[in-house]
């Protein structure tokens, strides 16, 4: 692992020591492989109209062109026209795209990983419909592949391969379970061999958000169901859908469902994590190869139904609120009632942010930028503008779904000295549980 | 009446009166669009004008052309211009036959060498000798040649002779041409139409007669005072042609309202004549203002446009079996394509897994 | 052969020729590449896929407010030459007898001069569109020659059309084969370019909207 910078002065990590071409090769060849009908029908929509730039943060904020949503798909736009569209042998033939060099990988790493968060707000601006945020993380396989990843997001990717997760060692989880469960005064189930309700964490809960590991077992004690914590299966952030690495990806995904068909689960429930939302509730099939026999839930879904249901009943809390809608949840993943509706049977008052539901903005954080310190300053920028609308709304509480979001909120509130503490729905719930 | 007769002495002799006489030259002036105050010279041109030797040749033609000229519904001075020069020979008016025939235009061409002008009406043969179509067993290629040598213009009446007609339209089996592929520099005027006007060919010859040279003349040799404006640009329908107002049938309400003819084949916008304005049968109507489309007959190749009933703006030619075969091809070649990016997917497949070890 | 029957005849069956087969090779060429097969099961009360297709399709029409903010020049404009490109294209008498022949269909065409001054105000917006393409910082780093050559062979069509309609610069027959020749050239270039975009933005935004649908997610 090394980090380095190009000619024209852009750092890049790169990560092995195979040579340039190989790794070009590879990155190409992997972008190419997983090539379907639909991302070829977007590789082919673009019209350059340049609208995808005014709904992405990072454009917004610094008004750099580098930074329009479809620019960074550029090498493997090149890749795509000279390697698998329709055309691909009059491109070659004539020379009409050119190969791609490694130096404009190495270019790209940071428009890729720093400068997008996978949130995926340009798709919402397309007029053509493209899904670009997908195309993306096509991409980020292609340079994963290539090994050329920013470090701090290998470092995870390496972690989560020998440990199974990429905040702790699986053999420590239930000694991390049970100490938040006695710490925090709450019974709490790990690894019982039978359960109707598998829960899974992601790595926030593991470490910032411990209270969020007793939060959920109080809500579900109230309940008395039948649920358990799992050392065999429970990350479900899935780092390598944020890296391209689409093997730990499957393979994430696979242990995760394995370990709770095992343990006999109907229901598995994901963590306040957003990108745990977008790869086990809508990907994990792709990679289990078939329909799985289990209901994947997030936690906001979990505590809507409750509250509908009145299987939970909350101590109204009689205040405003506004609420930071997690980008994998609310815009690609279609759970906007779900917080609201948790949110109005907590007696908060909400009122809404500018852009808020699918259009709202990213925490700036999402698809690993929170976790590359190289994209501080931009994460720090797509901030100001989250914090511009927040302060508009002039309510008592912030709260929002997921851990990362959390964190990057948090991050970005200290950096600028913001007195606004970022809350978590599942807290403000278990917090407020009628006895 | 003798050659040097003047047009003057004729119009007396004829009894028309001076103020006729000027009525028609300032008709003349005006229907070519002359600058004003150009009557009073075409006039006085016309008055001192010598009678002109004319010869009329007709080769691959109906006598339409002829038939048009002459049968005006009422003897007028356009009669007298005809009657006026000296049509020295021309098959089909002569009193005389054969030999006879041939011999005045011999004749005439040696009386007036340098000066004669010949009007050609049809088209000329050249496929094989142009042996499809002689008169008195002389070949119309030969006898234009022999006749052209001489000339001092040549007139090129109908569209036949103008740009080869009918006996041109595909597949031209005598390998008709226009006189102007054949004229070899003589200076030309082409007067198209199926026929042309008769008030056309007057208002040429009378300006040929007095002022002694050719009127300004358009890329095909058409007189611009006749030929410079489509008939679309003057038709009195066009208004419905602006406001979208089309007959879909010729016997529709759209017909009997008299709307614009375009959706019917009507081929007014790329027709340069004065039918619009000049009218036929003594200013009556033309075939628009009797319901019928323009066919653009005094246009190059207008049998060979597509069918008169087909919409200016349709595509030429059958062009189904060319889709059809582009379809089919592209079909392919997109159906390949696919299969070799999947190829390509595959074998990039082997390569990675390769690369992971 | 004139240059109009030359432009009515061969250069317009080549055109369509190539046309027709480069449209079908592209089209072809992508759909048959393996699908994308959503095994996840759909949010409770999400459309079959037809209808968030549909929803795609139509729904992607109408942009949302909050990206007007910086967009707007580009949706409006963009609104205004295609609206005017479409009432050129299919309300002009003369363009409708053309597509009755290809197609066998018809339907009633408005005023020419309404047509002219809508064709001139698409051509004043087309040359907006390539004015903020050249100014742009955005647009000029992510155009390609595509773009401009697309630009090109869409405003010839308008800018001939309106040459012939109004007679200005040769006579009348010549401004049509020049307009009837730029429509083959817009036609040979449309399936290889961006124009293309008139059809694939049916499988585009159907694409997107069936997976967001899929999801019970806003499009």
């Amino acid at each position: 692992m090394t980090a380095k910078t190009t000619a024209s002065g852009i750092a890049y990590d790169v990560q092995g020591d195979r040579p340039d071409v190989e790794r070009r090769d590879a990155a190409l060849q992997a972008f190419v492989r997983d090539f379907a009908a639909t991302a070829a029908i977007h590789m082919e929509s673009c019209l350059r109209c340049g609208m995808c730039a005014t709904a992405c943060q990072y454009y917004v904020t610094t008004a750099d062109p580098k930074y329009t949503p479809i620019n960074k798909l550029k090498p493997f736009e090149q890749a795509y026209h000279r390697h698998v569209g329709p055309f691909a042998p009059v491109y070659r033939f004539l020379g009409l795209s050119a190969n791609v060099g490694i130096d404009m990988l190495q270019e790209w790493e940071a428009l890729l990983f720093d400068a997008c968060s996978l949130c995926g707000r340009c798709t919402l601006a397309c007029p053509m419909g493209i899904d670009i945020a997908e195309l993306i993380k096509e991409a980020r396989h292609g340079m994963y592949m290539a090994g050329l990843v920013p470090d701090r997001l290998e470092l995870m990717d390496r972690t989560a391969k020998a440990w199974g997760s990429p905040a702790t060692p699986a053999d420590d989880f239930a000694d991390i379970i049970r100490e938040a469960g006695e710490a925090n005064h709450v019974p709490v189930n790990v690894d019982l061999p039978k359960a109707d309700y598998v829960i899974t964490t992601a790595p926030a809960e593991l470490t910032e958000h411990t209270k969020a590991l007793t939060d959920i077992a109080k809500i579900l004690n109230k309940m008395g169901l039948n649920w358990t914590y799992s050392s065999e299966g429970f990350e479900a952030s899935n780092i390598g859908y944020i890296n391209g690495d689409l093997e730990l990806q499957e393979k994430m995904t696979r242990k995760m469902i394995d370990n709770a068909l095992a343990i006999g689960a109907h229901t598995l429930i994901l963590p306040e994590c957003g990108h745990a939302y977008g790869a086990a509730r809508w990907e994990a099939a792709r990679w289990y190869g078939k329909e799985i026999p289990l209901r994947i839930i997030h936690m906001t879904e979990f505590l809507g139904e409750s509250v509908a249901s009145g299987k939970i009943k909350l101590k109204p809390i009689g205040e405003t609120a506004t609420f930071h809608d997690p980008c994998q949840l609310a815009r690609r993943g279609g759970v906007t009632e779900a917080p609201r509706a948790v949110l109005k049977a907590l007696g908060l008052e909400l009122t809404e942010l500018q852009d808020h539901g699918a259009l709202g903005w990213c925490c700036g954080g999402g698809g690993g930028v929170v976790s590359n310190v190289r994209a501080d300053p931009l994460r720090f920028k797509a901030f100001e503008l989250k914090k511009q609308q927040v302060e508009a709304t002039n309510t008592q509480h912030f709260v929002t779904a997921c851990g990362q979001c959390r964190i990057t909120l948090t991050l970005g509130a200290k950096k600028f000295k913001w007195d606004r503490k970022v809350e978590s729905l599942l807290e403000l719930v278990a917090d407020n549980l009628e006895d | 009446m003798k050659h040097d007769e003047t047009l003057d002495a004729l119009i007396e002799r004829r009894g028309v009166s001076r103020r006729a006489f000027l009525k028609y030259a300032s008709y003349v002036a005006t229907l070519m669009a002359l600058p004003p105050g150009s009557a009073a010279a075409l006039a006085e041109g016309l008055a001192k004008a010598k009678r002109q030797s004319v010869i009329w040749l007709s080769f691959q033609e109906c006598t339409g052309c002829t038939e048009s000229i002459t049968r005006s519904s009422s003897p007028t001075l356009e009669n007298l211009i005809f009657n006026f020069i000296s049509l020295d020979y021309h098959h089909t008016l002569m009193a005389v036959s054969g030999e006879a025939a041939e011999r005045a235009r011999v004749e005439a061409m040696q009386a007036n060498k340098g000066k004669y002008i010949v009007v050609v009406d049809g088209a000329v043969p050249t496929k094989d000798g142009g042996v499809y179509s002689t008169i008195a067993g002389v070949s119309n290629l030969q006898m234009l040649e022999e006749t052209l040598r001489d000339a001092y213009a040549v007139v090129a009446v109908g569209t036949c002779a103008a740009f080869g007609g009918i006996p041109k339209a595909d597949p031209n089996p005598t390998g008709a041409v226009a006189i102007s592929e054949l004229s070899g520099g003589k200076p030309l005027i082409n007067i198209p139409g199926c026929p042309p006007i008769p008030e056309a060919m007057t208002g040429v010859l009378s300006y040929v007669l007095s002022f002694g040279k050719l009127p300004e003349l358009d890329h095909f040799g058409r007189p611009k005072a006749f030929y410079g404006e489509t008939i679309h640009d003057r038709c009195y329908r066009r208004p419905f042609y602006e406001r979208g107002l089309f007959a879909d049938g010729f016997d529709d309400e759209g017909a009997r309202q008299g709307y614009c003819l375009y959706k019917l084949g009507c081929k007014g916008p790329t027709t340069y004549n004065a039918c619009a304005t000049l009218k036929w049968n003594g200013g009556v109507s033309f075939p628009i203002q009797s319901g019928h489309g323009c066919l653009g007959c005094s246009e190059p190749d207008f049998w060979d446009r597509g069918g008169f009933y087909r919409p200016l703006p349709t595509p030429l030619g059958a062009m189904g079996p060319a889709l059809a075969g582009a379809a089919i091809a592209g079909a392919a070649l997109g159906i390949g394509a696919a299969v070799a990016a999947r190829s390509h997917r595959n074998g990039a497949s082997a390569t990675t897994g390769k690369d992971k070890e | 052969m004139d240059l109009l029957a030359f432009a009515r005849g061969p250069a317009l069956t080549f055109a369509l020729a190539v046309f027709v087969l480069g449209s079908l090779w592209r089209l072809i060429g992508i759909l048959a590449l393996p699908p994308w097969r959503d095994l996840s099961p759909a949010r409770e009360g999400a459309p079959p896929d037809w209808l968030a297709a549909l929803q795609g399709i139509f729904g992607k029409m109408i942009p949302h407010k909050t990206f007007l903010k910086g967009g707007m020049f580009a949706i409006v404009n963009g609104y205004v030459f295609h609206i005017g490109l479409a009432i050129c294209v299919f309300a002009f008498a003369p363009h409708i007898l053309f597509l009755k022949s290809l197609f066998g269909l018809s339907w009633p065409g408005l005023p020419n001069g309404l047509v002219f001054a809508v064709g001139a105000l698409t051509a004043g917006s087309l040359l907006a569109a390539l004015a903020y393409r050249l100014t742009s910082p955005v647009l000029k780093l992510i155009s390609r020659g595509d773009d401009y050559v697309s630009w090109l062979l869409t405003f010839l069509p308008v800018i001939t059309g309106l040459a012939a309609a109004s007679h200005i610069g040769a006579r009348y027959e010549t401004l049509l084969a020049l307009h009837v020749l730029s429509i083959c050239a817009f036609l040979i270039w449309f399936p290889f370019g961006k124009l293309m975009h008139a059809v694939l933005f049916v499988f585009s935004r159907g694409a997107t909207g069936i997976r967001f649908r899929h999801r019970g997610a806003q499009l």
